[in-house]
């Protein structure tokens, strides 16, 4: 135990020169703006674009990327004007209420923190959150930084069962965690897993289920400590806590992840946002994405090879929809998930994981998975 | 004077006087046509239709007058009138002005005898419908309440005579009593006549209107309106220049009403209506009079022009217009002048920006001449006011069409107009000016000929020639032109302090952020944000330049990061 408490003292040490470096880099960017103010030039902030435009798939590193497009965002612009006062606000609580104070807080608390009622005007510096949210994350680009960096924490999602034992910290409390006795629930995914600390691990794989239920069932089979593995459940989209505890468990442990999503082309593009990254948050690939990721099910094959014809349900105009956009992605160019989209396309079927309980209720645990991962049945 | 209405026009001089007076002894010599009894059936023929308009034609009769009076003498007119409602219902009409007054002797035949052709001034240059005009308010006046119209007038030299007049209807003679002479220092007319029958108001049909745009058209002129209500309303002169006259000309006959033609007739010398024709119209041939008598088969041309019936005069007015004539002289046409115009409306619009168009002279008609003078004025006093608050300033307008034949406004059937047809034809939305009779606009026209082609005997309303109309569209496209660019620069303006007003907004936050940041004093930021907001709209404005706005792509490819289940 004496090396858990060395690591655990090593750790806080690290997050203190990310804040220092997080630091410099706002007060650089607050004298370039003082600067201009003393020279009576426009302010301006230089933003790199997000958005379809400026988002690349690069093939070698298998990761959605941002290309170097940027926008120059003005306080003299109409146009810009406010946006710019908004992304000055996120600076300003970043700097004076968290990183100064040690503390974190949600994107929600600091839409309440800096929504006001601008003096003399009948104008809120904030209307809605996802005006917050947005001015957050062109901070978090323009800075070549990223959330949680910046103290700010998404709503955490996503739970982890399994033979691991980590350790986490609050402040300066740092707690020893069992991942194989934490119940039915699982240990919940904190919305940061920067200071998270692998001790002692036993097992082969990280099993990645989007589904909740998915996770209870297979929890309720036991099905991690039969198979060794890491069970994790995403809850829907990935959040980025879950996102970077996978890409750090691939990374740092070197496990295998597979991924289990229902056999639709929601449940594909959650597969794809873990493993390349999305475009949204293309900036934080390198973070966020585990490239290794292996798509184990389910596919239109797997209704075929399953025989599950009877259990699926008609694709809607939506599903239809997103699987053509998604075919046009660079990242599902790849042939195996090419021949997917086009079977979906050409059946406009679609299935839920649960529907493998059609056989019996354990056919998921006993048959699936293991033929699965033995036959290494995956897409790439 | 009114070059305007260059219809009429016979030798001017002094003679037309004596002449007026020799129509006077040969009066007796034919029979009576008893036009006085004629227009009073047949008054709306004159403009006495309605209560307001009889009002502003009486006005109208009064004022042009007052306007050849002063002209004449190479004076800048003063005309005061005033309307005051009587306690009886009736309404009392005084018009003063400062001309060249009426001579003694002619008074009576000036103010009481219909067509009596007793324009003692050059005839030529008159403006209205003398020849009938303030004779026939002199008989409404006494038909309607019973009362005399009472003159007051010198020459100016310092003998000032005053008599009471009215008509005889049967015989149309006028009868002058109550006469008094008196040395004093004065010079011009003073009419003071009561009616029945007529209502003021300020509507756009109204006397205020009519005397608005006379000033409008007449920048020499002042007018001074004294209200029912005793509100004082005074018309500024703009200029001091007189127009010049127009140069002396016989009439052509495609300028000629029925009433000219009568009044020509009456003063005519020659003894065949004939000789009349060819003796005192220009571009009248022999062979021309033949062509009439072919198209009026009716009426012998070989008797005296002196017993002419309004009939028969009608129907050579209406036969002049079915032969072909050679054109009336370029050079007849007078315009008021840009500058002149400008002055004007500078004076009674105050507009925000305004431009004026004087186009060159065309013809209608295979060769008659006519010219147009258009402007617009947009903001300021232009346009009518709907309403106005406490301080009698406009707080909502409507946009108006200010209609000139030969400076003569015109205020009623603006339906047909050559005027209106042209502004309705014009893409307004081009000039920024989409809506225009909703927005504080004048739109002046002034259609100069000595041959303005009416569509009816009011006088009032200009035949929509297909060149006519073409040439007023062009002018106002020019004028429109000009205004869009100032609407244009205005609306950037808007956007600037539009633009402005929104930097100013957020540095207050901003200064505030940047302090936090780096602990630089608030006040000390603010003050030079708003330096640099100030110079960032100034420049903008200055250069008129765009801002290049929008280059942001604001990404929102999916919401993963919303905290929200899928499941």
């Amino acid at each position: 135990m004496a090396a858990k408490k060395e690591a655990a003292q090593a750790a806080p040490k690290q997050i203190r020169e990310y804040d220092a470096e997080t630091m410099q880099k706002i007060q650089t960017l607050a004298a370039a703006l003082l600067q201009e103010i003393e020279k009576g030039e426009n302010l301006h902030i230089d933003i790199p674009v997000r958005g379809a435009s400026n988002v690349t798939f690069n093939e070698k590193t298998k990761k959605i990327e941002l290309g170097d497009k940027f926008a120059r965002r003005y306080l003299f612009n109409v146009a810009h004007a406010r946006r710019f006062m908004q992304t000055l606000l996120v600076a300003s609580y970043v700097k004076k209420d968290l990183l100064e104070n040690n503390l974190t807080a949600t994107l929600r608390d600091l839409y309440y923190a800096k929504k006001h009622t601008i003096p003399g005007t009948k104008e809120d510096t904030i209307d809605e959150q996802k005006e917050s949210d947005l001015a957050i994350v062109d901070f978090e680009v323009a800075l070549d930084t990223f959330r949680e960096r910046l103290h700010l924490r998404a709503e955490p999602k996503g739970r982890i069962a399994g033979e691991m034992v980590v350790t986490d910290r609050v402040k300066d409390k740092v707690d020893t965690i069992d991942l194989s006795k934490m119940g039915s629930g699982g240990w919940a995914v904190p919305s940061i897993v920067e200071q998270v600390e692998f001790k002692d691990v036993d097992a082969e794989y990280v099993l990645v289920a989007e589904k909740n239920a998915i996770f209870d069932r297979l929890n309720e089979d036991a099905y991690w400590a039969k198979q060794k593995c890491l069970l994790m459940t995403t809850g829907g989209q990935a959040a980025r806590g879950a996102r970077r505890l996978l890409k750090r468990l691939s990374s740092e442990l070197n496990l295998p992840i597979y991924c289990l999503t229902d056999a639709d082309p929601y449940g594909w593009y959650i597969y794809s946002t873990m493993k390349y990254g999305s475009m949204a948050l293309a900036h934080e690939s390198d973070r966020l994405g585990s490239k290794d990721m292996k798509f184990l099910g389910m596919s239109i094959s797997d209704i075929e090879h399953y025989d599950l014809r009877s259990v699926t349900i008609k694709a809607k105009d939506v599903d239809i929809k997103r699987a053509e956009e998604m075919k046009a992605y660079d990242w599902f160019k790849a042939p195996a998930w090419q021949r997917e989209i086009d079977k979906f396309l050409d059946k406009k079927i679609k299935a839920e994981i649960q529907s493998l309980s059609s056989k019996n209720l354990q056919y998921i645990s006993t048959t699936y998975l293991p033929e699965k991962i033995k036959s290494q049945d995956f897409l790439p | 004077m009114a070059e305007k209405d260059a219809k009429a026009t016979t030798p001017a001089t002094a003679e037309a006087a004596q002449k007026a007076a020799a129509t006077e002894a040969q009066s007796h010599d034919y029979k009576e046509y008893s036009v006085a009894e004629f227009f009073k059936k047949n008054r709306q023929m004159l403009g006495y239709s309605g209560k307001v308009r009889s009002l502003t034609t009486i006005v109208h009769e009064y004022v042009t007058n007052s306007l050849d009076a002063a002209e004449e003498g190479g004076i800048l007119p003063d005309i005061n009138v005033e309307i005051e409602n009587l306690a009886d219902g009736h309404v009392r009409v005084v018009v003063e002005d400062n001309g060249i007054g009426i001579p003694k002797q002619f008074v009576g035949n000036a103010l009481g005898k219909l067509l009596s052709g007793t324009k003692f001034h050059h005839r030529k240059q008159k403006r209205g419908q003398q020849g009938i005009g303030a004779s026939y308010a002199t008989l409404f006046s006494q038909i309607t309440t019973g009362k005399p119209t009472k003159v007051k007038t010198s020459l100016g030299d310092y003998k000032i005579y005053e008599c009471d007049i009215t008509i005889d209807v049967k015989t149309n003679e006028p009868a002058v009593k109550n006469e008094r002479e008196y040395s004093g220092k004065y010079r011009g007319l003073k009419i003071d006549a009561e009616f029945s029958e007529v209502t003021y108001n300020r509507s756009e049909y109204g006397v205020y209107e009519y005397l608005r745009r006379t000033a409008i058209a007449n920048p020499h002129v002042q007018i001074t309106l004294i209200e029912p209500n005793k509100e004082i309303v005074v018309f500024p002169r703009a200029s001091k220049e007189i127009p010049k006259k127009a140069k002396e000309t016989l009439p052509h006959p495609l300028g000629i009403s029925t009433s000219d033609l009568m009044d020509i007739a009456q003063l005519s010398k020659a003894r065949k209506i004939s000789s009349m024709l060819q003796a005192d119209f220009t571009r009248v041939s022999a062979d021309k009079v033949k062509d009439l008598g072919a198209l009026c088969p009716g009426i012998d041309l070989e008797r005296s022009p002196k017993n002419l019936t309004w009939p028969e005069a009608e129907a050579i007015v209406k036969a002049f217009g079915q032969v072909k004539w050679i054109a009336p002289d370029m050079d007849s046409l007078i315009l008021i002048g840009e500058k002149q115009i400008e002055m004007s409306l500078k004076n009674i619009l105050q507009p925000e920006q305004m431009k004026v168009v004087c186009r060159k002279p065309r013809v209608f008609r295979g060769g008659i001449p006519f010219a147009v003078e258009a402007a617009i004025a947009y903001g300021g006093k232009s346009g009518s006011w709907v309403s106005t608050d406490e301080h009698g300033n406009p707080v909502e307008t409507k946009g108006e069409l200010l209609r000139f034949a030969n400076r003569v406004p015109m205020l009623f059937d603006a339906g047909t107009c050559a005027t209106t047809i042209a502004a309705k034809d014009v893409d307004w939305a081009r000039y920024n000016l989409k809506g225009w009779e909703n927005l504080p606009v004048s739109i002046f026209i002034n259609f100069v000929s000595v041959y303005v082609p009416y569509t009816g005997a009011g006088k009032l309303s200009i035949s929509a020639e297909e060149e006519i109309v073409e040439e007023i569209r062009n002018a106002l496209m020019e004028c429109g032109r000009d205004i869009a660019k100032y609407l244009n620069a205005l609306d950037r303006a808007k956007d600037q302090e539009h633009r402005r007003s929104i930097f100013f907004r957020y540095i207050g936050e901003v200064a505030e952020c940047i302090n936090d940041l780096t602990g630089t004093d608030k006040v000390l930021l603010i003050t030079k944000l708003k330096k640099t907001a100030e110079e960032k709209t100034a420049i903008l404005l200055a250069s008129g330049e765009e801002e290049a706005e929008g280059l942001e792509e604001v990404g929102t490819v999916e919401d993963e990061d919303n905290g929200k289940a899928e499941e």
